[in-house]
């Protein structure tokens, strides 16, 4: 009985939900009549110069717009003067074309006509808030576990704080002490800094309305950065034996000396293993955002074919899966988080290797790879 | 496709504040989360390496202690046992010594007994011997003044007492 209660207020509860957003979706693109999915998960996945709240298509929270036009001239000013079309100092956001959803002002093209150029755009947009959001949650919670320490001494926390110092102690002695052994210390700042923020931003870009939502770990910006500073981190503290297996590795004498084929490769793979760090976060995060924008469309997709019945049945059938792809995206997170970080420390400490140090940790390391890309 | 083209602003920013966010952390937060984890660690475990250490002393010294009770017990066992002995022993030495200082002082008092025996004997012999005499003396004052009969009577008389000596 109970049961039962519980389903059909949810499902009232979901209608009630549901039509509003319904309305508004086909309010939105009510011209043209039917609604465009393409268009509306790019604009989901991808970034903006507002920052969307909920049960509101036209209403978004202006963020400042920094901008550097053509004449070197610097522009700042509030993204809600762009709104609806809006133009400010010459510039106004494109709809349609090369640069469709960004910024873009006018120049002289030389035949003393206009056409539209993309500034140096250093914008506050949605990500860069939710990046900086995610940096201070990450800044808070490890200052918070410093001033725990400082205060109560060894005192073990509790709760909260306690769920943190553990996953601390999980990546530190599960992941960067056994790789890294003896120089874990001078890695471990780097490594949990990339652990919690990717856990962070992961987290934060599954909740749907304003501290969330910003599919940032999704945009390959951000994990290109980030795989960036992992590919400085493992050459510019490479060892001498790490560059000389790069570049005169022990194989036989012809594979390198008339053509330099395994250098090649090896200097190859220097370069592939930060990309597939890249790829790897930026694909599995924005696959799960497009997964479930893709559910939730379907709601709207079959409700414009088929009537409210069809949409209802939709509704029920997709918000069960795209909870499924919710809670799976929660391990996901995690998991990307921490696969990131394992790789990454993986790649510091191959770099590290010197004799004595590797083999071992080298095919334990390979075992684990090998294991994560059949998943 | 814009998803797969990475927006310069949005680097940037990417950059300026991960490498803040990673400068700050690594120079106050990480260093000192790492090392109290792991002073903590230490001392959890020298904690239970100390708590084991004393349970294994109060183990050990409750089997010393029942041995050294055990031990106490077999020495007190012991000690009570050569008591037992001594004490027997003793009484025996003294049985023993009493038995002889009894049978000196005896042998003394036969001694003695027999002194006095030969003494008065010879004493009664020679008061008999005077009575005799004197028994003699009598007689013969009054036979020598009597008849003849008398002075064979007393001659006989003497014959036996010479007879008996």
């Amino acid at each position: 009985m109970k049961k039962v209660l519980t389903i059909l207020s949810t499902l009232l509860l979901l209608l009630a939900l549901g039509t509003p957003v319904a309305s508004a979706a086909e309010g939105e693109s009510g011209e043209s009549g039917s609604i465009n999915p393409k268009e509306i998960i790019f604009e989901h996945l991808g970034d903006g110069y507002g920052w969307e709240v909920p049960f509101s298509h036209s209403h978004r929270i202006p963020l400042p717009v920094i901008v550097r036009d053509y004449e070197g001239g610097w522009h700042v000013f509030s993204s809600a003067r762009l709104m609806h079309g809006g133009e400010y100092d010459g510039f106004k956001i494109a709809e349609g074309g090369e640069y469709n959803g960004k910024v873009v002002g006018m120049q002289p093209d030389g035949n003393g006509g206009m056409t539209e150029y993309r500034p140096l755009d250093l914008s506050i947009t949605k990500n860069v808030a939710a990046l900086w959001i995610s940096a201070l949650v990450v800044a808070l919670m490890a200052f918070w576990l410093v001033r725990w320490y400082k205060r109560n001494g060894m005192k073990a926390p509790r709760k909260g704080l306690g769920a943190f110092e553990v996953t601390v102690a999980y990546i530190y002695d599960g992941v960067i002490k056994p790789t890294l052994g003896t120089k874990a210390k001078k890695f471990a700042p780097y490594l949990l800094t990339v652990f919690f923020f990717i856990l962070t931003m992961n987290l934060l870009g599954l909740i749907v309305i304003f501290p969330g939502g910003a599919n940032l770990t999704g945009n390959l910006a951000v994990t290109l950065v980030l795989s960036i500073f992992t590919f400085l981190l493992t050459n510019l503290f490479g060892t001498k034996h790490y560059w000389k297996d790069i570049f005169w590795p022990d194989v036989p004498w012809w594979l390198k000396v008339p053509i330099p084929m395994m250098p090649i490769i090896e200097l190859f793979g220097v370069f592939t293993k930060p990309a597939a760090l890249t790829v790897r976060l930026f694909a599995n995060m924005m696959g799960g955002h497009m997964i479930v924008i893709v559910l939730t469309l379907l709601i709207f997709i079959f409700t414009a074919i088929g009537g409210l019945a069809i949409g209802g049945l939709t509704t029920v059938v997709s918000l069960a899966f795209s909870l499924f792809m919710l809670l799976i995206d929660t391990l996901v997170s995690f998991i990307q988080a921490y696969v990131f970080t394992m790789l990454s420390t993986l790649f510091i400490s191959l770099a590290q290797a010197g004799g004595e140090h590797g083999s071992e940790a080298v095919a334990e390391a390979k075992d684990s790879t090998g294991m994560l890309r059949a998943e | 496709m814009e998803l797969f083209t990475p927006e310069l602003g949005l680097v940037f920013w990417m950059f300026v504040s991960f490498g803040l966010l990673f400068a700050i952390l690594a120079k106050f937060a990480w260093p000192y989360i790492i090392k109290s984890l792991a002073e903590r660690g230490e001392m959890i475990d020298k904690g239970v390496l100390y708590a084991k250490n004393a349970k294994e002393q109060l183990d050990n010294a409750k089997v010393e202690a029942q041995k050294y009770v055990a031990e106490a017990q077999k020495q007190q066992a012991d000690i009570l046992r050569d008591a037992a002995k001594m004490k027997s022993q003793i009484i025996e030495e003294a049985k023993t010594a009493a038995q002889e200082e009894a049978k000196k002082v005896m042998d003394a008092a036969k001694l003695a007994i027999e002194q006095a025996r030969k003494e008065s004997e010879l004493q009664f012999r020679n008061e008999v011997s005077s009575f005799a005499l004197s028994i003699a003396e009598k007689m013969l004052k009054k036979n020598m003044e009597g008849d003849k009969a008398q002075a064979e009577l007393v001659d006989k008389l003497l014959k036996e007492v010479e007879n008996k000596n």
